[in-house]
């Protein structure tokens, strides 16, 4: 989620450099997936991109519960908006809200009279606009403050269209369908939730997204407010199933506690108020069941110590707890806490163990290699890789890794992000591939005969592990087991001797041109001195090369052949202008007496 | 002609796939430090994949990685981690009377994701698991450290950041400092009480650290080799160590 610096410091006014907040919140938190100073006009504000993980989505995803936790963190002062939310004047009211079915937790609604539609003040639009959000209508907008704001998703709704002024959550019909605001249609089933009247209308898809239905239009004068709260699994799955991913369903599936609901109607209430002086608003009604009863939690100092591997004192634990104003009580180094509504990550001992862990910060656990009572056995498998593997390059095959998706096969994977559906049945078509590839680049491997070996898992269709091989015959495939049992008994490993160190190069891209070239010299003239001239003249394109490849004596003189391959990291290079350089050397050549074959 | 060469290997010998020799190095850091290595199915249940490691149906914790689903057979998928094969062994382990024990598997694994320089279908990572009744974040920190000096040079240093898993708790984001830079290497942490007792051990008892991550990505790091897919081409221009 986005955060804007300036939006949190209405909460933390003391909170420190954008920098130095951001290690805080990698290093204690979660990942900083980038950081982006933006201006406007003269205000310069800096815009985070945290990526809050499932554990916290909960509590963090608004700009107060990002502040609420830094302020324990870094122990300064949070500026609780709540006192400014207050209504001073609410009628009663007619609404009737039920909620019939138990995937809704609570069921939130309010009527407002007398309001605008219109736009946003100045300081709504830079909020939303700071997070990538854009500005719509005032009431639509209040709706995106209140959810980026506090965390609870909001809805407003026409009043005119809802008959009776009733409003229900039920699960949808077979077959029922609903238009969403911007069109499109889309068709329900029993397992999704709508938020309905009673004439069988469906104005929203729960806690995903609203309908057209009772959309404000720019004669809206008087709205429903809704605010509610609804079972996490459900709203997943709906959203899945027909395809619709909104900020508010990011929310609920998550599992938003349903006490957020009531601060919720109060922040977007307030801020209605703000917009249309003259609204009148009448009183809430609220759908909740069964609040959740408070819940406690045990945990003993000795074990968050254990889990750490660090030694955490009691009181520093208590602090830590103060810090985050969770009531505790402590007997022994044993704590109880009350867990507070919205941290619905801490449910067992684990989880303050991370909590503490993460609050001290993860550099003060040192590290420490451990020592256990454990006779490791040997793996046969691993061992047989091993063998065959060795066996091979030993034999002069080198080792390829070729893919395990292909176009055809036995076993089919489903929606996969290419266009090879299937495993392969064997190693050899894949063997087939890298054989014609190499033998291309033949030249610049600096070899003319490849061979080739794989080890690796096929699916026939069952997983099986093989062996294929291929030189100059056609291509060898047995099954892992059936090749080890050519192994010796009195087989050991041959010893070697790799440069771990060395450095990668790439090769270029573009085609080489590979050039042979054979000079006859005198007997007792070195293929060395040959060589330097080739070098001397053959220009900076040489990937490889020049090699001798082949030399015999006849008559008193020696002929050596050398191979030399060109090729540019920049550009196809042309037949025309390796000619160039072969003549060019070979008229050095010459020039030392030497016949150029 | 049977004269070694520099490697002291026949002069006509084979070369090896950089990924294979760094399987064979992580190995052998990990049996020095007495992990027992542990092998398991390419073609995983999604029990083991999923549900032993708590990440549950339906909850978007399964979001966090990208699967690829058999057809007709909808308890299978290709494993997305080699965490499926650890979970087993420990598993069996317990059965065999053998805790506390440590294991450590390379293996392939599979996302079903657009491929880029960084990103392919198929990889290789490495994953480890300790279990016992005293083993602790410090013993994870000790251990990984070790591991990446010896994968990377003595210069590297190793820090813990907050994350989260399904399957642990406390989880952390490894990373480590090579040549300057903090790169994110492996994920990490204290193995979730529901993954324990899925495979029948006691919570209360045991404690048990796990770990996972590309093992490309450790030899794109260490050897400087700019794009995954090259290691999956079949073009032994690869091969040049």
């Amino acid at each position: 989620m986005k955060y804007s610096y300036n939006w949190l410091k209405w909460y933390i006014p003391d909170a420190p450099e954008a920098e130095e907040l951001a290690d805080i919140f990698t290093y204690h938190l979660a990942e900083v997936e980038s950081l982006e100073k933006i201006k406007d006009g003269k205000e310069e504000d800096t815009i985070f991109d945290i990526k809050i993980l499932p554990n916290r989505a909960h509590d963090l995803l608004s700009h107060q519960g990002l502040a609420r936790e830094m302020a324990s963190l870094l122990e300064i002062k949070y500026n609780d908006p709540t006192p400014k939310y207050k209504i001073t004047k609410s009628k009663p009211t007619k609404l009737i809200k039920t909620i019939e079915t138990p995937g809704c937790r609570r069921y939130m609604g309010r009527i407002v009279r007398n309001v605008k539609i219109g736009p946003s003040p100045d300081w709504v639009v830079k909020h939303l606009e700071s997070i990538g959000q854009r500005s719509i209508n005032n009431m639509v907008d209040a709706t995106n403050l209140t959810m980026f704001d506090c965390g609870q998703p909001a809805h407003v709704f026409d009043l005119s269209k809802v008959k009776d002024l009733k409003l229900q959550v039920r699960q949808a019909n077979p077959g029922e369908k609903i238009t969403l605001l911007g069109g499109e249609e889309k068709t329900l089933n029993e397992t999704m939730m709508v938020i309905a009247d009673d004439y069988g209308n469906s104005l929203d898809i729960a806690g995903i997204k609203g309908g057209k239905y009772a959309e404000l239009t720019a004669e809206t004068t008087d709205i429903i407010l809704e605010c509610a709260n609804f079972e996490p699994k459900s709203v997943r799955k709906t959203a899945q199933a027909l395809n619709i991913f909104t900020d508010a369903k990011k929310r609920f599936e998550n599992d938003l506690s349903p006490e957020v609901a009531a601060f919720g109607m109060t922040e977007l209430s307030a801020l209605i108020a703000e917009m249309c002086p003259e609204a009148v608003f009448e009183d809430i009604v609220d759908v909740y069941p069964s609040k959740p009863a408070p819940r406690k939690l045990s945990f003993r100092t000795e074990k968050i110590c254990k889990i750490l591997g660090l030694d955490v004192a009691a009181n520093a634990i208590g602090d830590i707890l103060k810090r985050y104003h969770i009531e505790y009580s402590e007997n022994g180094g044993v704590f109880e806490i009350t867990v507070p509504d919205l941290r619905l990550d801490l449910t067992m001992e684990e989880d303050m163990a991370e909590e503490i862990g993460r609050v001290l910060g993860y550099d003060k656990v040192k590290g420490t290699i451990p020592k256990i009572d454990f006779k490791p056995k040997g793996n046969e498998l691993y061992a047989k890789i091993v063998w065959a593997r060795s066996k091979l390059l030993n034999d002069g095959y080198s080792e390829v890794m070729t893919t395990s998706f292909k176009d055809k096969g036995k076993v089919s994977v489903l929606a996969s992000a290419s266009d090879k559906n299937y495993l392969r049945e064997n190693l050899s078509d894949g063997l087939k591939e890298s054989l014609k590839l190499n033998q291309t680049n033949a030249p610049v491997l600096g070899t003319d005969r490849v061979k080739i070996f794989e080890i690796g898992t096929v699916w026939t269709p069952s997983e099986e592990m093989r062996v294929g091989y291929v030189g100059k015959t056609e291509i060898k495939e047995t099954t892992l087991d059936e090749f080890y049992k050519e192994m010796p008994k009195d087989f050991s490993l041959i010893e070697r001797n790799y440069n771990l160190g060395a450095k990668f190069k790439m090769w270029p891209l573009y085609p080489f041109i590979a050039r042979d070239l054979a000079v006859w010299v005198p007997e007792g003239t070195k293929s060395s001195d040959v060589e330097k001239i080739i070098k001397e003249n053959m220009g900076d394109m040489v990937i490889r090369g020049p090699e001798l490849f082949d030399e015999f004596k006849k008559d008193g003189k020696v002929s050596y052949a050398f191979r030399t391959v060109f090729q540019s990291y920049e550009r196809t290079l042309t037949d025309a202008e390796i000619n160039e350089i072969m003549a060019k050397i070979s008229d050095k050549l010459k020039e030392c007496g030497w016949e150029v074959r | 002609m049977s004269e070694e060469n520099k490697k002291g290997l026949p002069a006509q010998a084979g070369t090896i796939h950089p990924l294979s020799l760094l399987a064979e190095e992580a190995y052998k850091v990990f049996s020095d430090m007495g992990f027992e290595i542990a092998t398991g199915p390419e073609l995983e249940s999604e029990w083991y994949n999923f549900d032993v490691l708590n990440v549950p149906k339906d909850h978007p914790a399964r979001d966090m990685q990208d699967t690829f689903v058999i057809k007709d057979a909808k308890e299978k998928v290709l494993r997305t981690h080699t965490t499926a094969v650890i979970a087993r062994a420990i598993e069996q382990a317990n059965k065999e009377g053998r805790i506390p024990s440590a294991f450590i598997s390379v293996g392939k694994v599979f996302r079903n994701e657009a491929t880029d320089f960084s990103h392919e279908m198929q990889f290789y990572q490495i994953d480890g698991g300790m279990i016992g009744e005293n083993i602790s974040l410090s013993n994870l920190k000790g251990v990984l450290a070790h591991f990446y000096k010896k994968m990377l040079g003595e210069d590297v240093e190793v820090e813990f950041r907050p994350s989260f898993f399904p399957f642990t708790e406390p989880s952390i984001e490894v990373f480590a400092k090579f040549n300057g830079k903090w790169l994110e290497m492996m994920g990490a942490g204290m193995a979730h009480p529901n993954v324990l007792k899925n495979i029948g051990l006691n919570p209360k008892k045991y404690q048990c650290l796990l770990f996972g991550g590309g093992l490309d990505r450790i030899a794109m790091i260490k050897w400087g080799v700019p794009d995954v897919r090259l290691f999956y081409q079949g073009d032994l221009r690869l091969n040049q160590i």
